[in-house]
């Protein structure tokens, strides 16, 4: 075996596969060989994947890894977009995959050619001869995740379907074979849904997106991103209730009912969808508006398997005006924060609402880990900001918003500031701040309209600023991407959710989601403590992640994160002892607390009415 | 009294008894406890960890910029513990703690702002408190409670060292230090214990090297002056000077910069500036004679005004521009940027800018006249000497955290 690069295998081990190198976020087009060939394999988190494989002796050199690693030309392209939002860039494990193939073609070694089995005979008879595999390097490409509680699960093959019917031959034929199957989208699977030693079907070939806005909705295939939709409804003057930007709009529906700030109006579950298509574990079609379909609005406190494989989703479109722009409140506690966001709730005064820990405002604001933890230090010790209300509003709410709060960092002032960010961090500039002794809190003046000469004198906001950051390489990429009004605009950036993927930049995240009852501070801090109490007794990094009031501020959806490195076996054996502990404790409180429910119990009834698991009559 | 006057005394001269200084890391903690060690004093600091150093490795970097020697360090013994943990008075007493027979208490908390009410209360009353609890449990037999002048709260004139129970004051500093004088008084008595009261007004360096641990009070106006400077220097010297020209700001010759401050002042003091060395001689004075207990200011006889010390900084830091006024005209014209931050900026130190209250030294006086103790006046030459440190250590970024 030719020489091993450790420190690329390190970077290709750390891969989060939150397939960001899948969707075309910031404008620099896709690795080319992905959208050809479809296959995972044929992208940056493949060969990611591949070059570990190969070092670890996983995986022998095949006839589809040898065409992975000539497909790339090292253009560079995943450096960008990797390092957006993981810091990592890529380029390098790209480099030492194909000089580790050429070297052993050099050797003479063999390049393995699987033979064409009966299975893969008739899947090709089905999707084509391109469009399915059983070439180890593919297979493994879709046998593992980050998930550090299960080792890799090698499928038998690999079928990327066209269409609907092409989805229920091949559901007939996995039942014909005595195979399971799963079905994959992108990104990552938290909990491993997506592996079986059966066949994994990968939605990447239907793409299908068609509006209808006279009804109000886009119909969606299954290989559609939610950056992809959002940004075609966004080019229309519309928005969808989007999940993380690399997540497929089916999956997510049908997983968990997708939930972002924008729950706050436009709900989740049901509430996103006005019909959805189904082929069944049968290979049957139905609707879900069909009267003689399974009822799948209705939902069940206990984890079910999932409707089907959703073939293509009637996602519904929300207007929007001219005249929205995103705004951050500052709050010292918690307590006062979620009573806040939910008044805006009862209200009906904003969009998108959520409340965020300073870890979330630093890591989203910061292109560099390193800015990240000096403005996450730096919020709460010099400007006395501990959590903020972050809003979407049109001019009306936010003349509303001014009025109840203290002080709102608004639209042109977050952009100063993330523009700025480096400068923000300096030890002289925060002095100035945190001595500040008066009767205004450090961000109180830092918001004031007389003040705004001095901060913007202070902190230099500009593309360049910003970019001082990044390594240098990336300056210039940097500089144009943030010279680009959307990337500092929180409108644009929440509605695209391009940022929020910066949230396992450190390491690995387990998000925990639960339902509270946003009323109930005292339950919402049980709920935080019992998250913080686990992790501290088992030694893993944590942190509050979000809260969104949703349906009036009746109810809210709670984002609690424990942060892993996956590739540390000492931190594996932490969360899989953490991971037993919070399951009985939460489901006490849910039991004895009417609001409280795990996000777990959602899975694969995504498609209920949130009414029939927000309340229980 | 837990211990008679002559036994105190014997106790002192033999250097017997072993005095806990809590705030240990602080300004004043960290000078006092360093003057007694080097009069002979076995000391125990009290004092917290930070974020990357252990309380003995905090104080062993104090003792370092202090230049400790090894004779005086020998009678140094940390301990860490915090009297804002609500386990410490409990839990405190033995180990490092089990043999205090003197108690000097520093730690507190400083700020003004209303804000901040519960951190103050925490330190001020409850950890107080704590303390007292402490003290009432052990062996210790006198309390010497540091402080501030502006117990006297909201008043003009004569304030004189007695209680002050009630009456009005400018911040919660002032209100929660007043609070705790009482607190200290009604548990010394009811335990028999000898309370000495100390008054310091604001303290700065040290007045012969301008050496000082802590850049607060007189240094946070300047350093907020010197960092605007530098911020509009940079945007004339780097970028073209844009925003510095929007608020009229603009180099002279010499390469000084202009920058129209206008601080507004009233007619009435200035600030009751006392160096640092001066404190701890005033203290040692009366740690060491006072041994009836009593209140004792540790204040300058005279003030230094507002226009002086804008005069010092001008010259010393090469501004122009800054300039005082009376509030009427200050009134007269709009604020641009820079007045309106200055002026939040100073807004909580307004009240010890033109401070009227007069500190009477009644009690104070005698024992340090009996000492040959002055309080040196504080004039450009003192400032500079002061500033010169603070640019030194970068307004102490440079010094043990």
């Amino acid at each position: 075996m030719p020489k091993i690069d450790h420190e690329a295998l390190s970077t290709a081990a750390r891969c989060r596969h939150y397939a960001m190198c899948k969707i075309d976020y910031l404008g620099t087009g896709l690795c080319p060989s992905g959208p050809e060939k479809h296959f995972v394999t044929f992208y940056p988190q493949g060969r990611m994947d591949l070059y570990r494989g190969l070092a670890e002796g996983r995986i022998p050199v095949t006839a589809a890894l040898a065409e992975a690693a000539d497909t790339c030309d090292l253009c560079g392209r995943c450096d960008l977009q990797c390092h957006f939002v993981t810091g990592m860039q890529p380029t390098s494990v790209m480099r030492a995959l194909k000089d580790l193939v050429e070297a052993h073609r050099r050797a003479g070694g063999e390049v393995l050619s699987p033979a064409e089995d009966e299975g893969l005979r008739k899947m090709r008879g089905i999707v084509g001869r391109d469009g399915a595999s059983n070439d180890p390097a593919v297979l493994w490409t879709y046998a593992d995740d980050p998930f550090p509680l299960a080792g890799p699960r090698m499928p038998r093959y690999v079928a990327l379907p066209r269409s609907r019917d092409e989805v229920s031959a091949l559901v007939r034929l996995a039942g014909a074979l005595g195979l399971p199957f799963a079905v994959r989208g992108n990104g990552g699977s938290v909990f491993g849904f997506v592996f079986t030693d059966g066949i994994v079907l990968d939605m990447g070939r239907m793409r299908g997106i068609a509006f209808d806005p006279e009804n109000w909705c886009v119909a969606v295939e299954p290989g559609v991103t939610s950056f992809e939709l959002q940004q075609e409804a966004f080019r229309r003057g519309l928005r969808v209730n989007a999940a993380e930007p690399a997540a497929t709009v089916c999956g997510n529906i049908v997983c968990t009912g997708t939930f972002s700030t924008w729950s706050n109006v436009y709900g989740t579950a049901a509430d996103s969808f006005v019909d959805m298509e189904f082929v069944g574990l049968d290979g049957s079609v139905f609707r879900l508006n069909d009267k003689r379909a399974p009822n799948h609005f209705a939902f069940e406190h206990k984890v079910v398997p999932s409707p089907g494989i959703c073939t293509k989703a009637y996602v519904r479109l929300h207007p929007k005006t001219d005249d929205e722009e995103g705004l951050l409140v500052p709050f010292e506690g918690l307590d006062e924060a979620v009573r806040f966001a939910r008044e805006l709730a009862q209200r009906r005064l904003g969009l998108a609402v959520g409340v965020l820990g300073t870890h979330y405002i630093a890591t989203f604001l910061s292109p560099d880990e390193g800015l990240a933890a000096k403005l996450k230090e730096a919020l709460p010790q010099a400007l006395g900001i501990d959590y903020a209300v972050f809003a979407v509003a049109d001019r009306f709410a936010r003349d509303a918003i001014g009025k109840m709060a203290p002080a709102v960092i608004d639209a042109s002032l977050l952009r100063l500031l993330m523009l700025g960010l480096p400068r923000l961090v300096e030890p002289s500039w925060l002095d100035l701040i945190r001595e500040f002794e008066g009767r205004e809190r450090p961000w109180e003046l830092l918001c004031r309209a007389d003040m705004r000469p001095v901060v913007e004198a202070a902190l230099r906001p500009s593309p360049e600023t910003v970019s001082e950051s990044v390594p240098e390489a990336l300056r210039p990429f940097y500089r144009e991407l943030y010279a680009r009004p959307e990337m500092t605009d929180m409108v644009w950036l929440n509605m695209h959710r391009i940022v929020s993927a910066r949230m396992s930049r450190r390491k690995h995240m387990f998000a925990f989601l639960v339902y509270v009852p946003p009323d109930k501070p005292l339950v919402i801090r049980e709920v935080l403590d019992g998250f913080a109490r686990v992790a501290e007794a088992n030694g893993i990094d944590h942190d509050f992640g979000f809260l969104t009031p949703m349906d009036l501020g009746r109810r809210a959806i709670l984002e609690y994160d424990y942060y892993v490195d996956h590739t540390d076996p000492a931190e594996r054996e932490k969360i899989a002892r953490a991971l037993p502990e919070i399951e009985p404790w939460l489901d006490g409180l849910a039991a004895r607390v009417p609001g409280v429910l795990s996000l777990k119990y959602v899975f694969s009834q995504g498609c209920s009415r949130k009414e029939n698991f927000l309340y229980r009559v | 009294m837990r211990i008679g006057r002559e036994g105190l005394r014997e106790r002192r001269a033999a250097r017997a008894g072993r005095v806990l200084v809590t705030g240990g890391a602080g300004f004043l903690g960290s000078h006092f406890a360093v003057a007694l060690m080097r009069a002979g004093h076995p000391v125990t600091l009290l004092a917290r960890s930070s974020k990357d150093l252990s309380a003995r490795d905090r104080v062993a970097r104090i003792a370092g910029w202090f230049g400790l020697d090894g004779e005086a360090r020998r009678r140094l013994a940390v301990a860490e513990g915090d009297i804002l943990d609500p386990g410490w008075g409990a839990g405190a007493g033995g180990g490092d703690l089990a043999d205090v027979d003197e108690i000097v208490h520093c730690a507190s908390s400083t700020s003004f702002a209303e804000r901040r009410r519960p951190e103050v209360e925490a330190a001020n009353i409850e950890g107080l408190g704590r303390v007292l609890d402490f003290a009432a449990r052990g062996r210790c037999s006198v309390l010497h409670h540091v402080s501030t002048a502006y117990v006297a709260g909201k008043r003009s004139g004569v304030c004189k060292e007695d209680w002050i129970e009630g009456g009005e004051f400018t911040n919660v500093y002032e209100e929660t230090k007043a609070r705790g004088e009482i607190l200290a008084r009604d548990a010394c008595r009811e335990e028999g214990i000898r309370l000495n009261v100390y008054r310091p007004t604001i303290v700065y360096g040290d007045s012969r090297t301008g050496r000082t641990l802590r850049f607060n009070a007189l240094y946070h106006p300047v350093k907020a002056a010197v960092r605007l400077r530098d911020i509009y220097l940079a945007d004339i010297r780097e970028r073209g000077g844009a925003k510095a020209a929007e608020l009229g700001i603009r180099l002279a010759e010499g390469g000084r910069l202009v920058m129209p401050l206008r601080i507004a002042v009233g007619r009435e003091g200035g600030l009751n500036l006392v160096p640092v060395d001066h404190c701890v001689d005033a203290f040692m004075a009366l740690f060491e004679e006072s041994l009836d207990g009593g209140i004792y200011h540790i204040a300058n006889p005279g003030t230094t005004g507002i226009g002086d010390l804008v005069g010092y900084a001008r010259r010393y830091f090469g501004l122009e521009g800054i300039e005082t006024c009376g509030t009427e005209d200050f009134g007269a014209r709009p604020k641009n940027a820079l007045e309106a931050l200055y002026e939040a900026y100073l807004d909580a130190y307004r009240p010890y800018m033109q401070d009227p209250r007069v500190f009477d030294g009644a009690n104070a006086a005698p024992v340090l006249r009996k000492r040959g103790l002055a309080c040196p006046a504080f004039d450009e030459a003192m400032f500079a000497r002061c500033m010169a440190y603070a640019v030194e250590t970068d307004w102490g970024s440079r010094l043990p955290a």
